[in-house]
């Protein structure tokens, strides 16, 4: 098990304290800040090549801000990102393009992540040229062609546009699309959550075996904890812009040290109604705290039914690995044994 | 229609060549439009009016036997007859040709200002809309200001610097016809600039130009296209306007915009000097909005089927 940063010159993917703020800019007449949005405040994480690394948390704690900065859409505000040893955080604008190639992303809404006006050859084509710009024709449809059958699409269908395919088929196109430029690392933000329930199957055992057979690294993000727990080899929880527990995915969801990890769990329904029935569910008060005031100390005192000393009000708990390869947010009121889910 | 028993390995499988006959055609978002469009009676009909009007106007002096500059003294200001469809005016010039010599000249104010406008607008627009930040604030300042201009000002200042020339009446006229379309694009690009697949594109790595004239520009044409066509009709009363101020084109060439001018100063003896110039500027105004109207229905997208 790494380290939580690990070696940037060795593993695949390091985060060291990765910040993504946003200034809200100042108010017009008496030129006041309007505040800063703490979207990621502080993000360490090692991923190891191959691995589904899976990020969960409340709508609005920074997941996509996250896997924006990761893909260099958002440059983050401090901290540093190495892909194999690059510092894609240190690489200037112009020369980030040529590296895109090799980390792509798929999107939450199948409907807005393709080009209206492009057929599927064109939007495929488009994106295997940034690997092969050499290829056109025959080739390129030949390429195209077998992209779809990839993803489980009938290759003959690569003439017709996305409003002529339903949700899921379009997921495959964009889906497709990521693995076009033959990248290592894919990023897919909520990639089923706007799917039919009985789409989202399919479209997750597709990505876990396209990670599979591709030997790719991937980023799966959710705040469905139940698709998480599926699909991921580790999972990473997310609270406030920072990662509160982290682990490998049968420990976090059998063994959740964090007060806010059980919630989490104990709010998956259990599919055998006996257990259903003795489910114990720690109910959680209230939204988060908005990301422009994050509480001091302890992200998680407002909300915690645990009452938190003063100091653990004012002074934030580190991640510790408390078992090995399980890192938690060491709040001791927060990690406790008395309160199981 | 997905297959989930033949999923192939990337590059594992030699994929059979794919035969461009052998794919299922699309069918493209204009397309749909276009049949859309093509239902709707009013705009086809006027489709139909204008293209006539303007195959009148453009073949038609080669088979009039008159001369649209040819004065005959002696037959001023007949009546239509049998000889002169139209009549004549109070040169004796056949008014027929007249009318379709100046539709000549109408008909490429507009469209040739439209287009500049169009070129101008759209490339400014995308831009500002993409760039963003304070570039495009200050671009927009710029646009603002040029709104604020009075143009009848503008022109004249341009016409007294640089004399009066058909030419420089286009440019005129298209110079102030950009900043609407400018205005749009920049909306259209800054709302599309937050869709996804904008952001794929950019996480594609391609090149501002490629995003710009590939992803936003073809996705905000529609409500351009409208614009479009319902600028030409304005461009084409600002050329009469300016006409009748005496600052566009200059007799004895001839716009609908002059025919007119000259038509109602004998209104009351010659009604019909007024009457056929009016007659077919008014038909091609109507023309051109309910077409922009058609338009504007068949690519709306709430309409579009999703
Ligand atoms: N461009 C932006 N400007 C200002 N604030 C932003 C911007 N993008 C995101 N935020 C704020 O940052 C916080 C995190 O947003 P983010 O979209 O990353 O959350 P998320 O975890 O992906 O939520 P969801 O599950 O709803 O997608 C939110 O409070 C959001 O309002
Ligand atoms: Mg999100």
């Amino acid at each position: 098990m790494n380290a939580l940063i690990g070696n940037p010159q060795e593993d695949f993917l390091v985060l060291d304290e990765v910040k993504t703020h946003f200034d809200m800019g100042t108010t017009l007449l008496t030129r006041e800040s309007k505040g800063v949005v703490k979207a990621v405040d502080g993000v360490s994480l090692t991923i190891n090549k191959g691995e589904i690394l899976g990020l969960v948390g409340e709508s609005g704690c920074g997941k996509s801000t996250l896997s924006r900065t990761i893909m260099q859409l958002l440059r983050p505000t401090s901290g540093h990102i190495w892909l194999k040893g690059r510092e894609l955080s240190a690489i200037s604008d112009a020369d980030i393009r040529s590296e895109r190639i090799n980390f792509q992303m798929i999107f939450q809404d199948p409907y807005a992540s393709l080009n209206p006006r492009m057929t599927v050859l064109d939007t495929l084509g488009e994106a295997v040229r940034t690997r092969h710009p050499e290829l056109k024709g025959d080739a390129l449809r030949g390429r195209v062609a077998e992209l779809l059958r990839t993803v489980g699409m009938n290759p003959f269908q690569m003439k017709r546009y996305p409003h002529e395919f339903s949700g899921g088929q379009r997921q495959r196109v964009a889906i497709a699309r990521a693995l076009a430029p033959e990248p290592e690392l894919i990023i897919a933000d909520e990639p089923v959550s706007a799917l039919d329930v009985s789409i989202q199957s399919q479209i997750l055992n597709l990505l876990k075996r396209l990670t599979r057979e591709l030997g790719l690294t991937m980023i799966f993000i959710s705040h469905d904890l139940s698709v998480v727990r599926y699909i991921s080899d580790r999972i990473a929880v997310m609270y406030l812009g920072k990662i509160i527990e982290l682990g490998d995915a049968e420990a976090i969801v059998d063994h959740p040290l964090h007060i806010y990890t059980k919630a989490l769990m104990s709010a998956i329904p259990e599919p055998d109604p006996n257990a259903e029935r003795n489910r114990h569910r720690i109910v959680l008060e209230g939204d988060p705290p908005s990301p422009m005031s994050p509480p001091d100390g302890c992200k998680f005192w407002p909300r915690s039914p645990v009452e938190h000393s003063e100091e653990l009000k004012t002074v934030e708990p580190p991640l510790v690995e408390m078992q090995p390869g399980h890192w938690v947010s060491n709040c001791p009121f927060c990690v406790g044994t008395d309160h199981q889910a | 229609m997905t297959d989930h028993s033949e999923t192939a390995v990337l590059g594992k499988d030699s994929a059979p060549v794919i035969a461009e006959e052998e794919l299922v055609e699309g069918s493209s978002l204009w397309k749909d439009a276009w049949a859309r469009l093509r239902k709707n009676k009013v705009a086809v009909g006027s489709l139909v009016v204008f293209v006539l009007i303007c195959l009148f106007c453009v073949l038609g002096p080669f088979l009039s036997p008159y001369d649209s500059n040819a004065q005959d003294l002696f037959s001023g200001a007949e009546g239509p007859s049998a000889d002169h469809w139209f009549g004549t005016d109070t040169l004796g010039r056949d008014l027929m040709v007249r009318v379709m010599v100046g539709g000549r000249i109408s008909l490429m104010v507009g469209l040739v200002a439209t287009v500049v406008a169009l070129a101008i607008g759209v490339i400014y627009g995308a831009t500002a809309g993409y760039i963003g930040g304070k570039v495009d604030a200050s671009m927009m300042r710029f646009v603002d200001l040029l709104y604020a201009l009075p143009f009848t000002i503008f022109v004249i200042l341009l016409m007294v610097a640089f004399g009066r020339s058909m030419w420089l009446m286009f440019v005129a006229i298209g110079c102030v016809e950009w900043l609407s379309m400018a205005r749009i694009v920049r909306s259209g690009v800054l709302s599309l600039k937050k869709q996804e697949f904008v952001e794929a594109a950019v996480s594609l790595g391609y090149s501002h130009s490629r995003i710009i004239l590939r992803h936003l520009i073809p996705n905000v044409l529609g409500p351009v296209i409208v614009i479009a066509t319902l600028t030409v009709p304005a461009v084409m009363l600002l050329e009469a306007f300016l006409s009748f101020l005496g600052l566009g084109v200059q007799p004895p060439n001839a716009s609908w915009g002059v025919l007119i001018n000259e038509g109602q100063a004998n209104m009351e003896i010659y009604p019909w000097l007024l009457l056929f110039p009016a007659a077919f500027f008014a038909v091609t105004l109507f023309c051109l909005n309910f077409i922009g109207d058609g338009l504007r229905d068949a690519l709306d997208p709430k309409s579009a089927k999703d």
